[in-house]
């Protein structure tokens, strides 16, 4: 992975000792806490219901072990002994302290980790696809595009105060593990007939309260000219975009108000006056980032492991992890293995100190101390020979690790919601504990097959509810919670805005009706279809009926 | 009936007032049955900006055997979070703590005074 040079790294400390200062600053009165609050969010520093919250940028969701390890450090020291992956690949602690942020910035800074840039209306933590350099389905590694964007827009003058956050994610798969299409910018890596690279650039995609699926503008941008394009957007989007309404204000409304050819036809204009030489990244320079993503010295080995045939013959609890949380690796003798943090009753998610240096340790030992966060709030272990797997297993299971529900009906994407976030109506996290217990068996949730649930306890929809195959929003009814159920959601490469399913429910009433949901399902299903595909085929209207007619 | 709450300003803890100081449990926040003294208390909380942060009315109302803050949000910050009892204020324990976590009956949404500003 990308590691910081000598400037990286002095900036850093300049940034936390600056921090510091401030803090200083806001705690003797010599600063108000309206001069305070955009120096603190410029920091990661939320001021939530219990305590300030610090969302930690992961970049492209890459960790190493000893950062990881860092973050259960700072689990323990300075929070409550825990860590909260949220759908943007990042990390929360939401027990922090003021007048230890300095501190704590300064204990990242010295794993090269920050949280710059993961507020505010920036260009935000750029996403990719966690199985990047181990999916033999990816034509090119979009890490090596998304520190490129990382290094381009970490504190760029043109784009720091934008009319809104911006979020830019990179697949390079046909099968998109990103949400790319819900993201300000989505980039595709794809070959062209000629076998050249280039993005398929998607924009104006978006969830929150007037979600959009994004346009392509481009379908094949030569990948040399990322940087200048990604300028021309950002120039249409900075000058047109609304700044008088925050609601109004993401790119997805002018891009839905322009059109999308339009807008692209905006951007082409733009990319036309720029300087290409200068704005895109010289050969030399792509390369030396290239150089940091390089493949480790994988081992030359069978393609078929007997010593994991044999462990999973005698354990059925293998065979099914193996089934549900590994995918095929690039490389013979390998396998991409999903850490599930979605254990039933627990929350999404959550990781603990111990957790996560378990997880360090198992990807030092098995995995080239590598680890990767999932948008849908899970880790994923990129490197483990077959052969290891068994080990592997055991131990994840050992630390309530090794649920086999990835992409199953428990595996559920929960924001914080009420239960810690000052912008939240609702609860999320209950509600997803009760439908994972509903489903806690492992043989009922397989036999239900890819269902992906998603709660946001408000409309802001971090929780990306709008792309749930089941979509669950949290709202407040004169001081009730409630919940509005959506169908048909996909944050996937067939993207699709989920539709209503009917009046809202009460809290208690949610996990039955998910239940109701998935009967319509396995009722009506057709050989090989998952619900999703059901609920395309039949329509809302079965649906609807189970669990609004069913309830007299 | 209201009382008055904010967030300490260097550890973001909830705090209520109780006569010129800032309390960490409900159970110990000075009630307040009338506009004036209310408005009075909000006014110098709102002045002590490198004590608190953002200091406000809420609606409190009884409940059970005792007090507890009307809006589902301020029950959850007099509280803690709901999917871990042993985090926050809820893992003291006490009689004042179990009357909040057991009030029912919900007025309106935010129970925040003076939210909407009339002109």
């Amino acid at each position: 992975m990308y590691q910081y040079d000598a400037i990286d790294k002095a900036f850093l400390t300049d940034r936390t000792e600056e921090f510091r200062h401030q803090v200083a600053r806001r705690l003797a009165g010599e600063i108000t806490e309206e001069q305070f609050k955009p120096l603190r969010l410029m920091n990661g520093l939320y001021l939530q219901l219990h305590a300030y919250m610090l969302r930690v940028a992961i970049p492209y969701g890459t960790l190493n072990a000893p950062q990881l390890r860092r973050l259960a450090h700072i689990a323990r020291t300075y929070d409550k002994g825990y860590g909260h992956f949220t759908t943007r690949t990042n990390l929360q602690f939401h027990w922090i302290k003021l007048r230890d942020a300095a501190d704590i910035l300064q204990s990242l800074a010295e794993v090269d980790l920050h949280a710059i840039q993961t507020s505010g209306n920036c260009i935000r933590n750029t996403t990719a696809d966690p199985h990047a350099g181990a999916t033999a389905e990816e034509v090119d590694d979009p890490r090596v595009w998304a520190e490129v964007i990382r290094q381009w827009s970490t504190l760029h003058p043109e784009f720091t105060y934008l009319p809104r956050k911006f979020k830019i994610a990179i697949t390079a798969s046909a099968k998109d593990r990103t949400a790319a299409k819900t993201h300000d910018i989505g980039l595709a890596l794809r070959r062209g007939r000629d076998g050249a690279l280039g993005f398929e650039v998607m924009v104006g995609g978006g969830l929150g309260r007037t979600p959009y699926i994004g346009q392509t503008i481009r379908e094949h941008l030569p990948v040399g000219n990322l940087l200048s394009y990604l300028e021309a957007i950002l120039r249409v989007y900075n000058r047109h975009g609304r700044r008088d309404n925050i609601y109004k204000a993401r790119i997805k409304i002018l891009v839905a108000q322009l059109g999308a050819e339009e807008f692209g036809r905006q951007v082409e204009a733009e990319w036309a006056q720029i300087d290409q030489a200068r704005a895109d990244l010289p050969d030399e320079e792509l390369a030396r980032i290239r150089g940091f993503f390089s493949p480790p010295a994988f081992d030359v080995l069978p393609a078929v492991s007997s010593v994991f045939e044999a462990a999973k013959a005698v354990d059925p609890a293998l065979a099914r992890f193996a089934r549900q949380n590994t995918h095929p690796h690039k490389i013979r003798g390998y396998a991409i293995v999903d850490v599930s943090l979605k254990t039933p009753g627990e929350t999404p998610g959550d990781a603990s100190a111990e957790q996560m240096e378990l997880v360090a340790d198992l990807a030092e030992r098995f995995g080239f101390g590598e680890i990767r966060v999932t948008h849908e709030q899970n880790l994923v272990l990129p490197h483990i020979r077959l052969d290891d797997l068994p080990a592997v297993h055991a131990a994840l299971k050992a630390a309530g690790l090794a649920t086999p529900n990835i992409n199953l009906v428990s595996d559920i994407i929960a924001c914080p919601g009420l239960d810690y976030c000052a912008l939240a109506n609702a609860r999320a996290i209950p509600i997803a504990q009760d439908i994972a217990r509903r489903f806690a068996d492992p043989a009922v949730a397989e036999n239900v097959g890819e269902l992906k649930i998603k709660i946001s306890g408000c409309i802001n929809a971090c929780g990306h509810h709008h792309v749930g195959h089941i979509g669950i929003l949290g709202v407040d009814k004169k001081g009730e919670e409630f919940y509005q159920l959506t169908l048909g959601g996909s944050g996937a490469e067939d993207a699709e805005v989920g539709k209503i399913l009917g009046p809202a429910l009460p809290a208690g009433r949610v996990a039955e009706a998910v239940d109701q949901l998935v009967e319509v399902y396995l009722r009506e299903r057709k050989d090989g279809e998952r619900f999703l595909d059901t609920y395309r085929r039949a329509g809302l209207e079965p649906f609807k009926e189970a669990v609004y007619v069913a309830a007299h | 009936m209201m009382a008055l709450t904010a967030n300490r300003l260097i550890d973001g803890e909830v705090v209520f007032w109780a006569s010129g100081r800032w309390v960490e449990q409900f159970g110990e926040a000075e009630v307040f049955d009338k506009d004036a003294p209310a408005g009075e208390a909000e006014a110098r909380a709102k002045s002590q900006v490198n004590v608190v942060v953002d200091a406000y009315l809420i609606d409190v109302a009884e409940a059970g055997d005792g007090l507890a803050p009307v809006a589902y949000r301020e029950r959850l910050r007099a509280l803690g979070p709901t999917n871990t009892p042993h985090h926050g204020k809820q893992a003291l324990g006490g009689h004042a703590i179990e009357v909040i976590a057991h009030a029912d009956g919900i007025a309106r949404s935010g129970g925040r005074h003076n939210l909407i500003k009339r002109k």
